[in-house]
């Protein structure tokens, strides 16, 4: 069932990114302050939007299986926090890529967009330990659920504070302090963003289509495990791991 | 600290700051293979899993088949 659509998305997902790419390198001008390394911001700052969205659509997902109890849920949230600690990871190496040839160092201690992408980060890095250390399913589920929903809260509030902080030195895309990015960058910014959030969504169904065919083939395991009707109840070999 | 960073870090070169530009989108472009990589060979557990699955059910339901044709014979007799 979730893999309904995954072809088209991933089709859309692959024109997307060839188009950002083709933008970034051949349509958007040389940023006037940074030159050339600011290409690295239609990468960076795309992978923290989705990761940080991420978090929070996991949160959602959170609440739904809360409310409803669906075990459903709790796999889309899994996944949803799964994926946006890879887009995590991505955004600070990228970021650190960044700082080294923007500032001489690969990270700066005292800058509060840093220091609170690492937080959230770090945050979420408990997420899988916290999750796997209870055994029964039932709990578990409800246990990572209650996590994601009190997580992804802490998201856009961390974001706030950090925005209130008045960051010195980390530039901002949407600044409105100096009119923000020009239309040729923002388009490129935008369709960059669209296709990082159509990448993530992809991946996230593609995730979600290998769990559900992984756990319909337990659920074939375990009806062809039991004893046939006619007596024999010869055993199959031992799942694959 | 930061006064000194960003009097010291003007734009760099495009020579230079290329190689930093590849390296983010190579960074980039690594995580997704390795992502699928990791996907592919789950695929092809699964994979296996299913092909042990079908060979078992095959034989489960020759081993019926043949069961019912015993049974056949004997009340026959």
């Amino acid at each position: 069932m979730y893999g309904k659509g995954l072809r088209p998305l991933s089709i859309a997902t692959v024109v997307a990114i060839a188009a950002g790419l083709s933008l970034v390198f051949f349509y958007a001008p040389l940023d006037a302050d940074q030159g050339f390394i600011q290409k690295i911001f239609y990468l960076h700052v795309p992978l923290a939007i989705v990761a940080l969205v991420g978090f929070i659509v996991g949160g959602v997902f959170a609440i739904a299986h809360l409310r409803s109890g669906n075990r459903k849920w709790d796999a889309y949230s899994y996944v949803a926090i799964h994926m946006s600690v890879i887009f995590g990871v991505a955004v600070l190496i990228t970021g650190a890529i960044w700082a080294k040839a923007s500032w001489g160092h690969w990270w700066v201690w005292d800058e509060p967009t840093l220091v609170s992408f690492l937080i959230v980060f770090l945050m979420y890095a408990t997420y899988y330990p916290f999750r796997y250390a209870i055994e029964d399913p039932e709990r578990q589920a409800r246990y990572a659920s209650v996590f994601a929903v009190t997580a992804g809260a802490f998201v856009p509030l961390n974001f706030m504070a950090v925005r209130m902080a008045q960051s010195l030195v980390h530039p901002r895309t949407f600044g409105t302090a100096n009119g923000g990015l020009p239309g040729s960058m923002m388009f490129t910014f935008l369709v960059c963003l669209a296709a990082t959030a159509l990448l993530w969504v992809t991946l996230v169904k593609l995730e979600l289509t290998a769990k559900s065919t992984s756990g319909q083939l337990k659920r074939l395991r375990r009806a062809l495990d039991a004893p046939a009707p006619g007596g024999g109840g010869s055993r199959i070999a031992p799942e694959v791991s | 600290m930061i006064g000194m960073l960003l009097a010291e870090t003007p734009a760099l070169p495009l020579d230079e700051a290329g190689k930093y530009v590849a390296g983010a989108y190579v960074v980039f472009l690594v995580l997704i293979v390795v992502y699928v990589a990791i996907m592919a060979s789950k695929l092809q557990r699964m994979e296996k899993e299913l092909r042990e699955l079908a060979s078992f059910a095959e034989h489960r339901a020759e081993g019926e088949a043949a069961g019912n044709e015993r049974e056949e014979v004997s009340a026959d007799v």
